[in-house]
C-alpha cells in the first residue's frame, strides 16, 4: 500500500471508529511526527534568517507546527511541506508587521529610542569562545552571515522564493503552491533573488 | 558561465545553510522537539472532540426534530385546538339533543324557534328602546 492510501486510510478508520483503528491511527501520527522532526530544524533557520530573533523564529515554527496538524493533517502527506512553509510565511510576515506598527508607535512615544543597529543583538555574541574556532569553520559561518545578511536585503517574495527552492530544496510546482503563485511567479522571484544575492555578495564570496 | 557561476552559487549557499542546520545547538533541537510534541499531541486531543461531535450527530438532530415536531403537535397550537375541540363537542352534544328528541325532529326544531323567540324577548325588555 502506498504510504497516501496507508494515510488516507488511517483517517478513514479515525473518523469511522472500527475495532482495529489504533494500528492506523498510531500509524499516522509516526508519518506526521516524522515529517515535522525532517522539516523542523531548517524551518526553524528560515525563520531565523527572515526575522534575526531565535525566540520569534521558535514561536513561529511552533504556532506553524499547530496549525498544521490541527487544521491540515488529514491533508495527503504530499500536501503537508507546502502547507507547512506557507503557514510559517504568514507567521513570518504577520510578526514583522507587528514589529513594523510597534516601532511607529515607539517612536511616537517618548524615552530611550531603540537603536535598529542592535535590535536583535545579543550580548553574549560579544563573548569571545573559550576553544579557539577552526578557520575554516569561522570562515563558513562569516559567510553564512553575510548571505543572511544579503537575504534579508531582499523583498519577502524573493527571499521566499529563493530559501524554498535553495535551502529547502522544494520544486517550482512546491513552491508555488507555498507561496500561493503561479509558476512563473516562482521562477522570476527566483532568478532575481539569485542575481541580487550575488550582486550583493559579489565574485568573492 | 554565468550559469554555471549560478550553479556554484547555488549549491554553496545550499551548503553553507545545511551546515549552519546541522549546527544548531541542543537547547534549539530540545526546543523545537517539544514544539513538535506539543502540535502531535494538540492534534491528538483535538481529534477525540471531532470524533465524538461526528459520532453524537444524527442522534443530536433526531432528538432535535422530536423535540421540534413535539412543540409543533402539542405546544403551539395548544389552546386554539383545546378550543376548536371544546366547540365541536359542544356543537355534536346540540345535535345530538335534537336528534335524538323524543318528540322527533320537527318538534325539537320548534323547540330551539321558541327559546330564540324568548331570548329575543328577554333581550328587549332589558334594553327597552326609544317609544315609537
Amino acid at each position: 500500500m502506498a504510504p497516501f492510501d496507508t494515510l488516507n486510510a488511517a483517517w478513514m478508520v479515525w473518523d469511522n471508529p472500527a475495532p482495529a483503528s489504533g494500528g492506523a491511527v498510531l500509524e499516522y501520527t509516526r508519518e506526521l511526527e516524522k515529517f515535522l522532526a525532517e522539516i523542523e530544524r531548517r524551518a526553524f533557520r528560515m525563520a531565523q534568517v527572515a526575522l534575526r530573533d531565535q525566540d520569534d523564529a521558535l514561536d513561529v515554527v511552533q504556532d506553524a507546527m499547530l496549525k498544521l496538524t490541527r487544521s491540515y493533517a488529514s491533508r495527503p502527506s504530499a500536501e503537508w511541506r507546502p502547507l507547512f512553509y506557507r503557514i510559517l510565511e504568514n507567521g513570518i510576515r504577520d510578526l514583522q508587521r507587528r514589529r513594523t506598527v510597534r516601532k511607529r508607535v515607539m517612536t511616537w512615544l517618548p524615552g530611550p529610542k531603540e537603536d535598529p543597529d542592535n535590535e536583535a543583538q545579543d550580548p553574549l555574541d560579544n563573548v569571545a569562545d573559550a576553544a579557539p574556532a577552526i578557520p575554516e569553520k569561522l570562515m563558513q559561518a562569516q559567510a553564512m552571515e553575510q548571505l543572511e545578511q544579503s537575504l534579508r536585503a531582499l523583498p519577502a517574495r524573493q527571499r521566499e522564493a529563493f530559501m524554498l527552492r535553495n535551502f529547502e530544496g522544494m520544486d517550482v510546482a512546491e513552491t508555488a503552491s507555498a507561496m500561493a503563485c503561479s509558476e512563473g511567479s516562482v521562477k522570476t522571484h527566483y532568478s532575481r533573488a539569485v542575481h541580487a544575492l550575488r550582486e550583493q555578495l559579489g565574485e568573492v564570496w | 558561465m554565468s550559469e554555471q557561476n549560478d550553479k556554484a552559487f547555488e549549491m554553496r549557499s545550499r551548503a553553507l545553510f545545511q551546515d549552519s542546520v546541522e549546527g544548531l545547538d541542543y537547547a534549539v533541537r530540545s526546543r523545537l522537539t517539544q514544539a513538535r510534541s506539543a502540535a502531535l499531541e494538540a492534534a491528538a486531543t483535538r481529534r477525540p472532540w471531532a470524533l465524538g461531535w461526528k459520532r453524537w450527530t444524527p442522534a443530536a438532530g433526531v432528538t432535535a426534530a422530536a423535540i421540534l415536531g413535539v412543540a409543533l403537535w402539542v405546544g403551539l397550537p395548544l389552546h386554539h385546538q383545546a378550543g376548536t375541540l371544546a366547540d365541536a363537542q359542544s356543537n355534536f352534544e346540540d345535535l345530538d339533543l335534537l336528534a335524538s328528541s323524543d318528540e322527533g325532529s320537527a318538534d325539537a326544531l320548534e323547540m330551539l324557534q321558541d327559546d330564540i323567540d324568548f331570548y329575543d324577548f328577554a333581550d328587549n325588555a332589558a334594553n327597552p328602546g326609544p317609544a315609537a
